[in-house]
């Protein structure tokens, strides 16, 4: 700094104003600390909440005490949520409507993302506008309607009907966030493999799906977590004879919380939701180094 | 060979390419199309059997008169004409519900942004640890499912055993048995709050992804030449922002409009008519009260208003996505 004034006397007038700056901004990033942990705090709370209750028994639930610990750390309501509450059951349907339906909405929304993105045909643009304009409805519009059509078709109350559903409705997202992506991409590579021949299968799925990796991560998360959440969609079409066996987790833990009111097992409830969060601490812990890879990127300086 | 003949962008600038490569350029264009329309195929027909074929029939319905009966007989409802729709374009309640979610979406989704775009401006100043555990408590907000996230709410407010009463009384406050859901403004701001709440971390991810691509170099000359924080914001990062911003404030939009999974589950699944909102009713009447017709037509009508709003926004949304 001496140096700086010593070589450039315009300099020492500039200095302890920077210096005053530096200052601000360092008490300023103290509060933006600050500001952020308060926040996670207030973010975090309630999750935590519903996992320290759900170790508690009901009585304790009901002492009016919400800060204290529960006297035990017990799995007794874990093992109740999942045998008599049934969900267990629930949980499984879940899981494997959730991961038939991603799969499904991955692979097809990339292949027409793919084609979308980097070919022009006739009717490209027609498509896109078509897929995408599905982002504009909101969900629940359609219900009635598609409650009757999955009727004529024989789907209602079954899990294909109910994967078919998924897919669509995740559809318009995947491939307007896809299509975008591979726009992105650079076109030398799959030049380079067209010349020396390599088949549209063989360009798709050995070069431009390692190169959109990340974005395929992203709305691969995207698409589980917007699955894993529906309520609405398999309300309308989870129901019948015989619906009861092949619930998912969403309408497994409505149902506890109808029937439970102030009489049952609140315990039960709290026990119930946090089985519901462990499928996205497995998807944390499986896509963690692409996540962290992607929120750090920007971050390097 | 491929490569000397091919336009440098194909997929962008279709050019016609020299006469004398016209005849194979012109097969394998072919060939691509047949390619194209064949992996475009399978979402095709997933999104006109499941999404759009409904939305035909909705509209089809919605000027019927369809009740049970023609549910369990499976007979052509009478025609109805305009009927459901004068319906519901005389009914002061359907109206009120319109007002309602209106004001709610207006109110959550400059609330959820304006916190998201902050959260996310905060996050590129604090150290890369800090950052991190951020993202990681709220990938598990995002994570939860609305109806967990609304079953918590609805224990937290609880009139008896929540903990929001008990903070209140323990600092002083007569709160001890408050029902949270007997004055509807309170009772909307929980709604608000969990709303908030829950779709933060969508924005602030998004967003503070999408501040990766402001250069620091263009920030740093700014603030070398004088500019202040706020003069930098408005200036320079807001205008990079903004195709981003447009996209995730109109999806909020899209997604807060048809509210329906919170004020269902915090009014344990018989909303009063003031916690009513356009999805709420619309599935009330259809399925609820077996007026199917009535439902598709407030459907249709939600779906006009909503577009009618709107159009601009969305396709400034899809443009985006088109030229990015």
């Amino acid at each position: 700094m001496s140096n700086l004034t010593a070589t450039a006397p315009s300099e020492t007038v500039v200095t302890p104003k920077a210096e005053k700056t530096h200052r601000e901004l360092r008490a300023f990033n103290g509060l933006a600390h600050l500001a952020l942990i308060f926040w996670a705090l207030v973010t975090a709370g309630p999750l935590l909440w519903v996992v320290l209750a759900s170790f508690k028994s009901n009585t304790e639930i009901f002492l009016g005490e919400p800060f204290a610990l529960p006297s035990t750390f017990s799995l007794e309501t874990y093992l109740s949520a999942w045998d008599q509450a049934h969900i267990g059951q629930y949980f499984l349907n879940s899981v494997l409507v959730v991961v038939i339906s991603t799969a499904g909405t991955m692979l097809f929304g990339s292949m027409a993302a793919y084609v979308l993105a980097r070919y022009s045909f006739f009717g490209n643009r027609f498509l896109y506008y078509l897929f995408v304009s599905g982002l504009a409805f909101p969900t629940f519009m359609a219900l009635g309607p598609l409650f009757h059509i999955l009727k004529n078709m024989g789907l209602l109350n079954s899990y294909l009907g109910l994967i078919l559903v998924y897919i669509a409705y995740s559809l318009p997202f995947t491939v307007f966030f896809l299509a975008a992506f591979f726009k992105t991409l650079p076109h030398e590579i799959d030049e380079a493999a067209t010349v020396d021949g390599a088949s549209h299968t063989r360009k798709f799925f050995q070069i431009m799906m390692p190169m959109a990796k990340s974005g395929l991560v992203s709305i691969t998360i995207f698409n589980i977590v917007g699955q894993w959440n529906q309520y609405l969609l398999p309300l309308v079409i989870m129901q019948g004879q015989g619906a009861e066996e092949k619930w998912v987790l969403t309408q497994g833990i409505a149902n506890i919380s109808t029937q439970a009111g102030y009489h049952a097992e609140w315990s039960t409830l709290f026990a119930a939701l946090t089985l519901s969060i462990l499928p996205m601490i497995v998807v944390y812990a499986i896509f963690q180094r692409q996540i962290q890879a992607g929120l750090t990127a920007g971050a390097v300086k | 060979m491929y490569a000397v003949d091919s336009p440098p962008t194909p997929a962008r600038s279709p050019q016609t390419p020299p006469a004398q490569h016209a005849k194979p350029v012109r097969r394998r264009s072919q060939r691509e199309a047949r390619v194209a329309w064949l992996l475009s195929l399978p979402t095709l027909v997933i999104l006109i059997a499941m999404l759009a074929y409904p939305l035909y029939r909705m509209i089809v319905l919605s000027f019927q008169n369809m009740r049970l009966k023609e549910l369990f007989s499976g007979a052509t409802p009478p025609w109805a004409g305009f009927d459901q729709y004068t319906k519901a374009l005389t009914d002061g309640v359907f109206w009120g519900v319109v007002g309602r979610t209106a004001a709610f979406t207006v109110v959550s989704v400059s609330l959820s942004v304006l916190a998201g775009l902050g959260i996310a401006l905060l996050m590129r100043r604090v150290h890369s640890k800090v950052r991190i555990f951020m993202m990681v408590a709220m990938m598990f907000v995002w994570a939860l499912p609305q109806l967990v996230a609304a079953q918590s709410f609805r224990w937290l407010t609880d009139s008896d055993f929540g903990v929001l009463n008990y903070v209140l009384t323990k600092l002083g406050l007569d709160y001890a048995t408050h029902s949270w859901f007997v004055n509807p403004w309170e009772g909307w701001t929980v709604i608000t709050v969990l709303v908030v709440w829950a779709g933060i971390p969508f924005l602030a991810i998004s967003l503070s992804a999408g501040l990766t691509q402001v250069p620091k170099e263009l920030l740093e000359a700014a603030t070398v030449d004088g500019a202040t924080p706020w003069q930098a914001l408005r200036n320079i990062t807001l205008p990079i922002l903004k195709p981003l911003l447009t996209i995730v404030t109109t999806l909020s939009v899209i997604w807060n409009f048809g509210l329906f999974t919170q004020n269902w589950a915090l009014r344990d699944g018989h909303p009063e008519p003031v916690y009513q909102t356009l999805a709420t009713f619309s599935y009330t009447q259809a399925f609820g009260r077996s007026n199917y017709s009535y439902g598709s037509a407030i459907a249709v009508i939600t779906v006009l208003l909503m577009l009618g709003v709107m159009i601009f926004y969305i396709r400034q949304m899809f443009k985006i996505g088109e030229v990015d």
